[in-house]
């Protein structure tokens, strides 16, 4: 037969099996899988294997499996991507073992020899390798080439590029994955899976509107449950339970298989104290995937979420105990624990999972952070462990030590509560390595944090002069620990903001948020959302205006309840929620009303308050520089040292770098007598280096002999006097101390 | 000791010291030092002002620290009228050929002479020079006014950007060669004049508290303050100062202690010599004694020190 009459005979059967997988093809882009699933089986054996795809993709996966190994039985042409499916359907049940001898097996072919491999072919090989991804980063660089040779076999083949950019921009790289997801869209336009692509990168990025852009994708294909599985992810992190109830229940209406969707519908369950709605999502996960971490997994991170870091930590060691080589498992056990100061143990899980994972950009900065923490001096003083770079806790400490000690005594006296000890506060003399601490990449907005005991925030060096007080922000901080502690971190965001903003006023004059007439426009306004619906200000703010305005907004509502219902009601309510009552029930039993009472009552009491009040335009931050440094001078003018002395103490708090500012105010403080705090800033000026330290050190010295230090005095200006014997100030302040000791009161 | 023309104060102390020299046995100075300040064009007024003040400000140190005598310290400067009373003249090139000439008439062998160039820098190698009113003399002409004081010790500084390529033309025996910057490339702004001034002016530079500020003190205090500033401005480090002879640096004073003639004060500075001679054997010894031990030996010579000091203070010896 001649090869023109053999393809007479074939051509017509080509032709028919093309338009199928064209039909096909179009019925999964609009996300029509009723039609998709009848075009598949009207095909027969062709498409056998693209029938076994579209059972997966409606979560059919018994029927699937049996289909796919039909197919390799009847040596469907597509048998490769049937065996990689089954495969993958392994991986999600957790069964890795024969995940990868199933993979195994089809990359062995693949290695020996490909060059006749088709586009879909070198499709399957590149799914196979991503099946060893977790445990070897060289199938990442296999899997990517084997996407990139199907792609440029079979440009049509747009799955090919996809799998690519979603595997590029799952190792953390969004440029690349956006170009591929650009160059599909361009040949492909409006196609659904890269239209999702690029609402993953917007997330990644932080820019752009992630949601709208996964909902395009949604319009053109509904049945996209990927999409609807980010759309409820999105939800969730924003405390939007219910859109993100409805979206998981979307995709299970699609694909009843999807674990990740049980996992929604188990965290908001989790999360409003649900328990048999936990359990049912939980079970219905675990018959899904028994040996999967991922419900786990979500969870931790939906706990975490919501600060109930030791939950988290424990859905994370659930995850692990599922599947020890689950990379996001190890690495939420792993940083949960780091969170609770347990710094060897949460390492070492880190560790394991960037072995599996080098590409982790959360894991591999935070392994770099504990490098450098290892640098760090860990300084125990009272009921707080002080971790910090050498310079910053020699100068910081001496004013930061007491200034805790003073908060935790405060607050343990009013909410009748105190925190196990110590309390560790990590201070960052860089801003990145803080943000890497707080959330596993740099360009954190926020100042410090806290995790409970646990607290970090940025030392002032880590910012520019003027923008931030350490002081504030370390006793806001610390007054969370209190309220998370209290609660056992059920305390509601607004909340817990309200009292740690609240609890900045009273500790200093000055400190905390104050009035200001953007606030009070926005208040007048009706912007400000009702006590109900505070929380939204912060998880869900309409403008970046919005959660300033609701830090100070949640410290009135704080004050108002103290003021209409006695100061043991905000204890009372932390103490509820730490009973597990939802927001509303916590109302109910300490305000002994509802929500929406609670609501008019805060309305009418903030109008009464700012009744015909005025507000400036700006008000001076408690971080602000130049208002301290005119006080200061105009102290200084004035001759007031008791003056002068409060105006340096503030200007400490917000810039505490300037040796000038502690030399005036040891000097001061000695003119008052008040040598304890002349001994603390003459060590200031020495931690900072000064550039003339034996004179510096003569200074400290004289004080701790004012202050009736005379050991120390002692010891300091002979440490002086044997680098530099021939100093005479120094000379004459050791004959002094001589001269002043009573017999028998040293050496 | 030698007899060049000196006037004044500086006349009367030479002869005091030589008197001593005579009396006792203890090694009496006989340094004097001479300056020469050059503080050239500023370009803006930022400059001009701040050339000025280092100008001025080294001025008052070079007459009250290092006790120079008013005709062996010479200022040249950008603009003469801004202080009339203690500029000598506009800094051109003919100005300070003359000034190398006036102080070789004044020196004595052993004496220091300090030139101080403060400006902006530019050009390399020999044509290396710092922007002066009029044509600058270049590294070149430096080298040969210079010569003509072998029998001196120079400290020659250039505190001006790009200044590193001086050393290589100006240094050589007796000389210590001191220039912002390590080459001439580096042409950044040079924030090293202001320190190396501060150092000379204060008492912060004299790093071992003896009261006598050598070159290499000012030297490592201003090369410290300047790296400092960078670190706290977080900006890389763009300027490497450099001194050509740390080891005539470090023996190098810029004013001579004075001692007193007062035969008493002459015992007691020798006993407080032989004291702190003991301390240093004491120091050499202390990984080898237990602290205690050596707490109590290092707090009974220091104490014995101390006496010493307040008994020379009450005779009126101490320092000036």
């Amino acid at each position: 037969m001649s090869s023109r009459l053999l393809l007479l005979l074939v051509a017509p059967a080509l032709l028919a099996q093309s338009d199928a997988r064209l039909t096909l093809d179009a019925h999964l882009r609009a996300g029509r899988l009723d039609e998709a699933e009848r075009a598949a089986r009207t095909a027969g054996a062709p498409l056998a294997v693209a029938l076994g795809d579209v059972l997966v993709l409606r979560g059919r996966l018994g029927e699937a499996d049996s289909v796919l190994r039909a197919a390799i039985v009847a040596r469907s042409p597509e048998s490769r991507t049937a065996r990689v499916t089954l495969a993958e359907l392994a991986m999600r049940r957790g069964d890795r073992a024969i995940a990868e001898r199933e993979a195994s097996n089809l990359l062995a072919e693949y290695q020996r020899d490909n060059a006749r491999w088709s586009a879909r072919d070198n499709l399957a090989a590149g799914r196979a390798f991503l099946v060893f991804s977790a445990a070897d980063a060289n199938a990442v660089r296999s899997a990517l080439r084997a996407f990139d040779r199907g792609a440029d076999l079979d440009s049509s083949l747009y799955e090919a590029a996809l799998r690519a950019s979603d595997l590029l921009l799952e190792k953390y790289n969004g440029p690349d994955a956006k170009q591929g997801y650009d160059g599909v869209l361009q040949r492909n336009r409006g196609n659904p899976w890269a239209q999702l692509g690029l609402a993953r990168v917007m997330e990644f990025d932080g820019k752009g509107d992630a949601m709208a852009k996964a909902n395009e994708a949604l319009e053109v294909n509904p049945s996209l449950t990927a999409a609807h599985l980010f759309v409820a992810r999105l939800h969730l992190e924003a405390e939007r339970d219910d859109s993100a109830q409805v979206s998981a229940r979307r995709a299970l209406a699609v694909d009843p298989s999807a674990v990740e969707a049980w996992a929604v519908i188990g965290a908001v369950a989790w999360a409003r104290g649900d328990s048999a709605a936990y359990r049912d999502a939980r079970a219905r996960a675990g018959r899904l995937a028994p040996r999967s971490a991922t419900f786990y997994v979500m969870l931790a991170d939906a706990a975490a979420r919501q600060r109930r870091y030791a939950d988290a930590e424990r859905f994370s060691a659930e995850g692990l105990a599922l599947d020890s080589l689950s990379v996001a498992a190890l690495g939420a056990l792993g940083t949960n624990r780091l969170r609770g100061g347990e710094m060897a143990a949460g390492r070492a899980m880190i560790e394991r999972a960037f072995a599996l994972d080098p590409f982790n950009l959360w894991h591999k900065n935070t392994l770099d952070l504990l490098d450098e923490l290892a640098k760090f001096r860990t300084v125990p003083m009272g009921r707080f462990e002080f971790v910090a770079p050498v310079r910053e806790a020699d100068v910081l400490l001496p004013y930061l030590s007491p200034l805790l000690e003073e908060a935790y005594e405060k607050l343990a006296a009013r909410y009748e509560y105190r925190p196990p000890t110590p309390v560790r506060l990590e201070i960052y003399d860089r801003h990145a390595d803080f943000s890497v601490r707080t959330v596993g990449l740099t360009g954190l907005g926020a100042l410090g944090v806290s995790f409970g005991r646990v607290l970090a925030i940025d030392a002032p060096s880590s910012r520019t002069p003027g923008t931030f007080n350490w002081g504030s922000t370390s006793w806001h901080e610390l007054a969370h620990t209190f309220t998370l502690g209290l609660s056992g971190n059920r305390v509601p965001r607004w909340f817990s903001e309200g009292v740690s903003v609240l609890e900045e006023r009273r500790a200093r004059a000055g400190w905390g948020a104050e009035l200001n007439a953007p606030y009070l426009t926005a208040l007048r306004e009706g912007f400000m959302r009702p006590v109900s619906a505070l929380n939204d200000g912060f998880v869900r703010p309409r403008n970046s205006a919005e959660v300033l305005f609701s830090y100070y907004h949640a410290s009135l509502v704080c004050e108002m309840i103290e003021a209409e219902f006695g100061a043991p009601a905000l204890p009372a309510m932390l103490r509820a929620w730490g009973d597990g009552l939802e927001t509303a029930a916590v109302f109910h039993r300490v305000l002994k009303l509802d929500e929406k009472t609670m609501d008019r009552r805060f309305e009418a009491w903030i109008t009464r308050r700012f009744r015909g009040v005025t507000a400036p335009d700006t008000v001076a931050s408690d971080a602000a520089l130049e208002p301290l440094i005119h006080e200061v001078s105009a102290r200084e003018g004035a001759k007031d040292d008791a003056g002068l002395v409060t105006a340096l103490e503030k200007l400490i708090w917000v810039w505490p770098y300037d040796p000038e500012t502690h030399v005036k105010l040891a000097d001061a403080s000695t003119r008052l007598g008040q040598h304890g705090r002349a001994v603390r800033e003459r060590r200031a000026v020495i931690a900072l280096g000064p550039s003339d330290r034996l004179a510096a050190r003569v200074h400290l010295a004289r004080a701790l002999l004012a202050a009736g230090d005379r050991t120390a005095a002692r010891r300091e200006v002979l440490d002086v006097l044997e680098s530099a014997p021939t100093f005479e100030g120094a000379q004459m302040l050791l004959l002094e101390i001589r001269r002043t000791t009573p017999p028998g009161g040293g050496p | 000791m030698g007899t060049a023309p000196v006037a004044g104060a500086g006349v009367k102390r030479a002869l005091l010291l030589a008197c001593a020299v005579t009396t006792s046995a203890t090694p009496l100075a006989a340094q004097r030092t001479h300056a020469l300040i050059i503080t050239g064009l500023g370009g803006e007024a930022n400059y001009s002002i701040a050339f000025a003040d280092q100008g001025a400000t080294l001025h008052t140190a070079a007459r009250t620290l290092w006790r120079v005598a008013d005709s062996s310290l010479i200022w040249l400067a950008e603009d003469p009228s801004r202080d009339p009373d203690r500029i000598a003249g506009r800094a051109t090139r003919e100005a300070v050929s003359g000034a190398f000439l006036t102080l070789s008439g004044r020196v004595a062998p052993g004496d220091v002479v300090v030139v101080v160039l403060i400006g902006h820098g530019s050009g390399e190698r020999v044509q290396s020079r710092v922007n002066l009113p009029g044509a600058d003399p270049v590294a070149a002409d430096f080298a040969g006014w210079i010569s003509g004081f072998a029998k001196q010790t120079v400290v020659f500084v250039v505190a001006a950007s790009g200044s590193g390529d001086f050393v290589d033309v100006l240094k050589g025996p007796n000389r210590v060669v001191i220039t912002a910057t390590k080459s001439s490339f580096e042409r950044n702004e040079s924030l090293f004049g202001r320190h190396f001034v501060r150092g000379l002016s204060t008492v912060e530079a004299d790093a071992d508290k003896d009261g006598r500020l050598t070159v290499l003190e000012s030297f490592g205090y201003a090369t410290r303050e300047v790296a400092r500033v960078y670190t706290e401005e977080q900006k890389l480090l763009t300027e490497h100062a450099v001194v050509s002879d740390s080891v005539l640096a470090a023996r190098t004073v810029y004013a001579a202690a004075v001692a007193s003639a007062d035969p008493r004060v002459v015992a007691l500075v020798a006993e407080r010599k032989a004291i702190e001679d003991e301390l240093t054997a004491l120091r050499a010894r202390k990984a080898a004694m237990p602290a205690p031990e050596y707490d109590r030996e290092l707090e009974r010579l220091l104490v014995a020190i101390a006496e010493k000091t307040q008994a020379i203070n009450a005779l009126g010896g101490g320092r000036p």
